[in-house]
């Protein structure tokens, strides 16, 4: 069945026209799929998140969002612009970014309040959500006091109200404790059961398979070097050491020293 | 911290002012009477009384105001001494220098109450002088008294709702809200530059490195500032902003609002029917 989220064909984007981004991405995202984008730092996935979620437009080739293409002018039309972002919701890598109002509940309801939705809709969405993520004990208080945890839950709670049908996420686990990191995959996996796309970025190799069914590699030269099915990419270790994804590590492991690289896979098949 | 480190004794002690003042909650989570109140009613009374400080002729009436006010600062769970220092600090700065003359003959002429010689020139204080002189810093002091208590038992960003109700443009009171938020993570960023480089270098820096980091610091924050502004636009346009904020109204009042602000009416009634009185 084909019912595409995304389609991205030979897309070209720099910042200033001049500092590459993006060079020559191809992509097929079809809906109610989970996809992880892996890569070192600066290859380009978060630029690849904020131009899925409209936010930037590609310098060349064709973007095209639940089969249709369109361009920059298209988000003049407050119609267009409303229904893209009610379908597609990003969490940001940078909290403080994405938490820019005086308290949490504000940020929280900054997305639906905007987006038109009622009123009604939105007391029953927060009671959803804030249950899922429990963080009601946190609604009063302003993001600067809250933990790096705290506030990646709260900017996920604050796309989650949204709703939306593509949910991005740059980076989410990153910085958590091995908890609070649980805690997210699960949300994950749930949001994808019931329907929604979910596309992640990471570093963080041992999330990689729960949360995919697609893997894209980026490499430094800011293209997609590999795409496929998550055990075929974590078997392929000269392809993650290629692109820094993997480190060759030594550790003492029942009395002997092991020398393999860091994968956060299963590598002791034998004991 | 080394006594010609003054770049970095400014910048914490600024830091330190700034995280105390604006952005302790403390008074205003306590659970006191003031705390209690709604809002949008807490601050329209205040206002009203703020007005009769402004309107009122008698000092008797301001004492009366200056009273009620320290009242609510005790059923409020405020530290007296605490809220008196916070209020009197400023008072002698911005009234009494501005009030001091007109005690003089020269600018208000009346009945002598007193008279001395400095530098050859005779200086008489007149009676009409000195309660003009009273009435302006009574004003002055139980004006400010007012607005201080109301900011200290009222959390920021429930003022800056009631800013919002009160017709204020949204785009004004969401851009402060924004500054508010954002003023607390560059202090944050400051406060770590400074511990970072007291780890490398140790707390003795030369004043003139002291300078040249404070100018490098300011550079950062500039560019930092710069990037989170871009971040920040995407993150509001990803969540349906298009230039027109929108907001959710959620206070409640309660019946004890309704109360005070019948009492609050009650005491502006009687305090201007008194002023009126006492003038005839």
């Amino acid at each position: 069945m084909d019912n595409p989220a995304f389609e991205l064909k030979g897309v070209y984007f720099s910042y200033l026209g001049k500092f590459p981004a993006l060079r020559g991405v191809d992509m097929h995202i079809e809906q109610g799929k989970k996809i992880t984008v892996i890569g070192a730092n600066g290859s380009g996935k978060s630029t690849l998140l904020h131009m899925l979620d409209g936010l930037i437009f590609p310098d060349k080739g064709v973007f095209k969002a639940f089969g249709r293409e369109f361009k920059e002018n298209d988000f003049n039309d407050e119609e267009f612009s409303g229904n893209f972002r009610k379908k597609v919701g990003l969490v940001f890598q940078n909290p403080d970014a994405q938490l820019f109002c005086p308290t949490v509940k504000e940020d929280i309801l900054f997305g639906p309040l905007h987006l038109g939705v009622q009123k009604k809709e939105i007391e029953k969405r927060l009671e959803e959500v804030l249950g899922i993520l429990e963080i009601k004990d946190l609604l009063d208080r302003s993001p600067h006091q809250l933990s790096v945890g705290e506030k990646r839950k709260v900017a996920i709670a604050s796309s989650l109200m949204i709703n939306p049908d593509v949910l991005i996420l740059d980076e989410p686990t990153a910085g958590l404790d091995p908890l609070t990191t649980r805690r997210i995959i699960d949300l994950l996996i749930q949001a994808n059961e019931a329907g929604k796309t979910i596309i992640t970025s990471t570093h963080d190799l041992h999330i990689v398979e729960e949360i995919s069914d697609i893997v894209y590699v980026f490499s430094q030269e800011k293209k997609i070097v590999k795409s496929g099915q998550p055990d075929v990419i974590l078997e392929d270790t000269a392809l993650l050491q290629a692109n820094n994804l993997v480190h060759i590590h030594s550790h003492g492991h029942k009395g002997k020293t092991h020398i393999h690289p860091h994968l956060h896979i299963e590598h002791h098949p034998e004991h | 911290m080394h006594k010609n480190n003054f770049v970095e004794r400014s910048i914490m002690g600024a830091l330190s002012f700034l995280k105390e003042s604006i952005f302790a909650d403390e008074y205003a989570l306590r659970k006191g009477f003031l705390q209690s109140l709604d809002p949008r009613i807490k601050t329209v009374t205040f206002m009203l009384f703020i007005v009769q400080i402004i309107l009122a002729k008698h000092t008797l009436i301001l004492l009366c105001l200056y009273a009620l006010c320290l009242l609510l600062t005790h059923i409020s769970k405020i530290n007296l001494g605490f809220f008196l220092k916070r209020t009197w600090i400023f008072i002698p700065l911005f009234s009494l220098f501005i009030a001091i003359p007109a005690l003089f003959s020269i600018f208000t002429p009346g009945e002598a109450l007193a008279a001395f010689n400095l530098i050859g020139l005779k200086f008489t204080i007149t009676r009409q002088g000195l309660s003009g002189a009273a009435l302006f810093v009574m004003r002055v002091i139980t004006s400010v008294s007012f607005a201080v208590l109301l900011n200290i038992t009222t959390r920021h960003f429930e003022l800056l709702k009631v800013l919002r109700i009160l017709k204020i443009p949204q785009i004004f009171v969401m851009t402060v809200g924004m500054c508010y938020r954002y003023v607390y993570l560059f202090v944050e960023i400051i406060e770590n530059t400074y511990i970072a480089v007291k780890s490398r270098v140790g707390t003795k820096i030369h004043y003139k490195s002291g300078q040249r980091l404070a100018a490098w610091n300011m550079a950062f924050l500039w560019q930092r500032s710069h990037q989170l502004n871009e971040e920040v636009y995407k993150a509001m346009l990803s969540r349906g902003y298009r230039g027109e904020p929108a907001s959710l109204d959620d206070f409640t009042v309660k019946t004890k609002d309704w109360l005070w602000a019948s009492l609050a009416v009650i005491i502006f009634v009687l305090t201007a029917y008194f002023d009126y009185w006492l003038k005839a």
